[in-house]
């Protein structure tokens, strides 16, 4: 098959689920933070339900995707997982661009991290797309003890900035699914609404057509 | 590959194959044999460490006794080499020079440069480089050889104590990943540590080094640059400095300066070819760009743009000891069926022609197949630190990813984006691309491979070759012999394979016919090589690791420019026979029992080269290279 083949096999299939009656949203998400903030921990409890104490540092960007249903829709992210190290920095943007979604994460107890999660805002407010939905996640708040940045405080920036907010810990899965279920809520619907009825009607001929090709 | 009807024959004109005993002694010569015999009175004691099984490639807080201790086997591979005659009668060049420290003795500094051979007598103390050749006692510098033995003593002691937990060790088990952090050079214990690596910058920052904390090394780091410099200064290059056994080796590739401090015995060339790839490790994870960081800012600090990438370096430098594309500049293929490796070719064709530049299956260090687009080679330095970087960084076991990396041979200015996926928990596939935005297309790449490799069952042969193993001295085709069987192809060997070494570890010195114990082939057209499995008696990674020591410094010397290069080699010292052959096509180093018979031991290696050419298309990518066909 050639690829072109695949690819109209491809939209037929999309086209396809989207005749079943839910909203099917496809967000690309990145995650952004300082160096050992927890962002591969989140995903990793998100995605995978997994925690590891220690978890090696990412090199570059890994790719993960989970489905979310969110009452109206099933939310598909497609999640990037980017490295905290400084030398990644400069590629950023390869991950984010086009991103619909983005968490900035943070480790409640250590102040750089946050100052580091500001530039993250501010970039993204400067250089990324301005209808995406951008997540403040505080995170590793189970220690407590540990604590160095106030709740209040990072509760304040984020209103300022217009980010949501959440302490999480990838440890106890504490508000981890909480933070991706708000953000597909909080993502923007494809307007408008499909025509239930006529969907069969003009999707029908569509694969039709897009099997024939593909066969000949 | 082009078979090569020229066999090697015991008549061959060989220069360095002649008995030492018809040469008349020098005065290093007799040195050597005066240091050859005082050692040797340890010897049995070396043998029980080995019968213990302390082993070099050790775990967590395991390891380091071993690092530290001196290994008393390689001192006597040394002295037992310094008699070879194939070392003798150079004019000029480092062998000269290094002879000429053994005749100073131990508190000799020998600088070696690139302009001028000049030779710096001059004590070592301490202080002098901040840097302790010997500091086993206060009368090290003046009496080294008493100094030396006091820390001999001491090392073994500590070995003893760990004895019983370094059984349980083997290089499988070997942990990636910096270890005592805590120390610097004002430790004992990093002084007495056998070998070294730093990267440093040319105003003197710390960039990374093996051991200890980079930053509480700054003082130390200066040293070193002050020691390039100064030589710098004086319109020449350091190259080597000899301070008594410790060899310091410097590379100096623009504001990076690279340092290896060693008294391991490996030459010269080794350290520095090791020099070589440990910079190559760090442009693949930066390029060479970073150099524009320092005409900004001479004293910018790089250590933070290498956060991370500890363990990438300490599994590099770890495969310096046990995988001997190292020092070959070759690589390995993972023993298939000729079909298998077609069928894996063929749909990595099928991507490289869609924009791919570089598909690449590998099977842990061992390449499955390879395919490059039109045009684009991948140079085996390249592969071996690519593997290295991807086996050593747990994240790409985790998903899916997409990171920047560079290949220093290919391209040292520029980013190439890498498609990582593990197929399953050793194989790998590594799709390369110049374009930034190529990752969904590389993952439809990916999953279109993995479907074509199931079904193929490629994925299943894999784990099967796994199992089986390579090559086994043991099946080397004997045609004179009863016992011998019609060419014994990979995988059809017929004892189990834990078998063969317990029936053989009573008889020490029994490996395939002939005693040839190990073998290395390596196909210079195809840039591959193929080594034999370890078996009895070399079956602890200790051994192995002083045996791949040797293989080593026999390739140093059968590439040195100033007396080869040689054809073939024969060399015979208390460890073992050792015979290297080299032709237009081929490359062959094999080790024997030490009591091998020299004429049978040739006719085997004749024997293991036809044996090669008959398993070559299960052994090699074949048609890889615009050589081969």
């Amino acid at each position: 098959m050639s690829s072109e083949g695949v690819l109209r096999l491809e939209k037929v299939i999309h086209t396809l689920m989207a005749t079943s009656g839910n909203k099917n949203i496809n967000a690309k998400l990145v995650l952004l933070g300082d160096v050992g903030a927890g962002k591969s921990s989140l995903v990793l409890r998100f995605v995978k339900g997994q925690f590891i104490e220690f978890q090696e540092s990412t090199i570059g960007a890994a790719f993960f995707s989970q489905t979310l249903a969110v009452n109206d829709a099933t939310v598909k992210f497609e999640i990037w997982d980017t490295a905290g190290q400084e030398r990644y920095h400069s590629l950023a943007p390869m991950y984010y661009r086009g991103a619909a979604a983005a968490i900035i994460v943070y480790d409640i107890t250590n102040q750089a991290s946050f100052e580091r999660a500001k530039k993250w805002v501010q970039e993204l407010h400067s250089q990324g797309n301005p209808n995406m939905v951008v997540a403040l996640a505080g995170n590793k708040a189970d220690l407590l003890e540990a604590r160095k940045v106030a709740a209040e405080e990072a509760q304040a920036y984020a209103q300022e900035n217009g980010l949501f907010f959440m302490e999480t810990s990838a440890k106890t899965a504490t508000n981890v699914n909480d933070i991706f279920y708000e953000i597909a809520k909080r993502l923007p619907r494809v307007q408008p609404a499909q025509n239930p009825s006529g969907m069969v009607l003009m999707d029908r001929p569509a694969e039709r057509v897009a099997s024939a090709s593909c066969c000949s | 590959m082009s078979s090569s009807d020229s066999s090697l024959s015991i008549s061959s004109e060989d220069p360095s194959d002649r008995n030492h005993d018809l040469n008349p002694k020098s005065i290093e010569d007799q040195l050597a044999s005066t240091s050859l015999v005082e050692i040797d009175a340890q010897e049995p004691e070396d043998h029980r460490e080995i019968q213990n099984g302390v082993d070099y490639a050790s775990a967590g807080e395991g390891s380091h006794h071993q690092e530290i201790e001196n290994n008393d086997e390689e001192v006597i591979v040394d002295a037992a080499q310094e008699e070879l005659p194939s070392n003798f009668g150079v004019p000029g060049g480092l062998v000269e020079v290094e002879e000429a420290s053994m005749g100073l003795g131990r508190g000799g500094v020998v600088w070696m440069r690139t302009n001028s051979e000049l030779e710096v007598d001059r004590p070592s103390s301490p202080s002098s480089s901040g840097y302790a050749g010997e500091r086993g006692s206060s009368g090290a510098s003046s009496g080294g050889v008493s100094g030396t033995d006091e820390v001999v003593e001491d090392e073994i002691q500590e070995d003893r104590n760990d004895a019983v937990d370094d059984v349980l060790d083997s290089q499988a088990s070997w942990v990636p990943g910096k270890r005592h952090v805590d120390e610097d050079d004002a430790s004992i214990s990093w002084r007495k540590r056998k070998k070294h690596f730093f990267i440093l910058s040319h105003s003197g920052k710390p960039i990374y080094s093996r051991y200890g904390d980079e930053h509480k090394l700054a003082g130390f780091s200066a040293t070193l640059q002050a020691i390039i410099s100064f030589v710098e200064n004086g319109g020449d290059r350091v190259k080597l400095v000899r301070a008594g056994k410790h060899q310091v080796v410097f590379l100096v590739k623009g504001p990076i300066y690279s340092v290896c401090i060693s008294c391991t015995e490996e030459p010269f060339e080794s350290l520095r070819g090791q020099l070589e790839l440990i910079y190559g490790q760090m442009i693949l994870i930066l390029t060479k760009s970073v150099n524009r960081c320092f005409e900004k800012n001479p004293k910018f600090d790089m250590t933070p743009l290498l956060g991370g990438t500890d363990v990438v370096f300490s599994s590099l430098i770890h495969s310096f000891s046990w995988n001997p594309a190292t020092f070959l500049h070759a690589y390995t293929c993972l023993p298939l069926a000729y079909g298998t490796r077609q069928a894996a070719g063929a749909i990595l064709q099928d991507v490289a022609d869609s924009g791919v530049l570089f598909a690449i299956l590998m099977c842990k260090h061992k390449v499955i197949s390879l395919v490059g687009a039109q045009k684009a080679s991948l140079h085996p330095d390249d592969m071996l630190l690519l593997a290295n970087f991807v086996m050593s960084s747990e994240s790409f076991r985790t998903s899916e990813s997409f990171s920047p990396i560079c290949l220093p041979r290919y391209n040292p200015m520029a980013f190439l984006y890498a498609y990582v996926h593990y197929l399953d928990v050793d194989t790998y596939l590594m799709l390369l691309t110049t374009s930034s935005d190529a990752f969904y297309h590389l993952k439809d790449c990916r999953i279109r491979i993995e479907m074509v490799l199931l079904k193929s069952n490629v994925l299943s042969e894999v784990q099967r070759s796994m199992v089986d193993g390579g090559m086994r001295v043991e099946d080397l085709p004997v045609d004179l012999l009863p016992r011998s069987r019609t060419f014994p192809h990979l995988g059809q060997h017929k004892l189990p394979t834990d078998s063969p070494d317990r029936f053989r570890e009573s008889y020490a010195g029994v490996g395939g016919p002939a005693g040839l114990w190990h073998f290395i082939y390596r196909s210079i057209f195809l840039d591959q090589y193929v080594s034999s499995e370890f078996s009895a008696p070399i079956s602890t990674p200790k051994q192995q690791k002083r045996l791949y020591r040797a293989y080593q410094k026999f390739y140093t010397s059968m590439h040195d420019r100033g007396i080869g290069p040689h054809k073939t080699q024969f060399r015979r010292d208390e460890n073992y026979v050792l015979l290297c052959w080299v032709t237009q096509d081929f490359e062959l180093y094999a080790a024997f029992d030490p009591l091998a018979d020299k004429a049978l031991a040739i006719k085997t290696c004749n024997r293991v080269c036809q044996w090669v050419k008959d398993v070559e298309n299960e052994i090699f990518l074949l048609g890889a290279s615009p050589f081969s066909w």
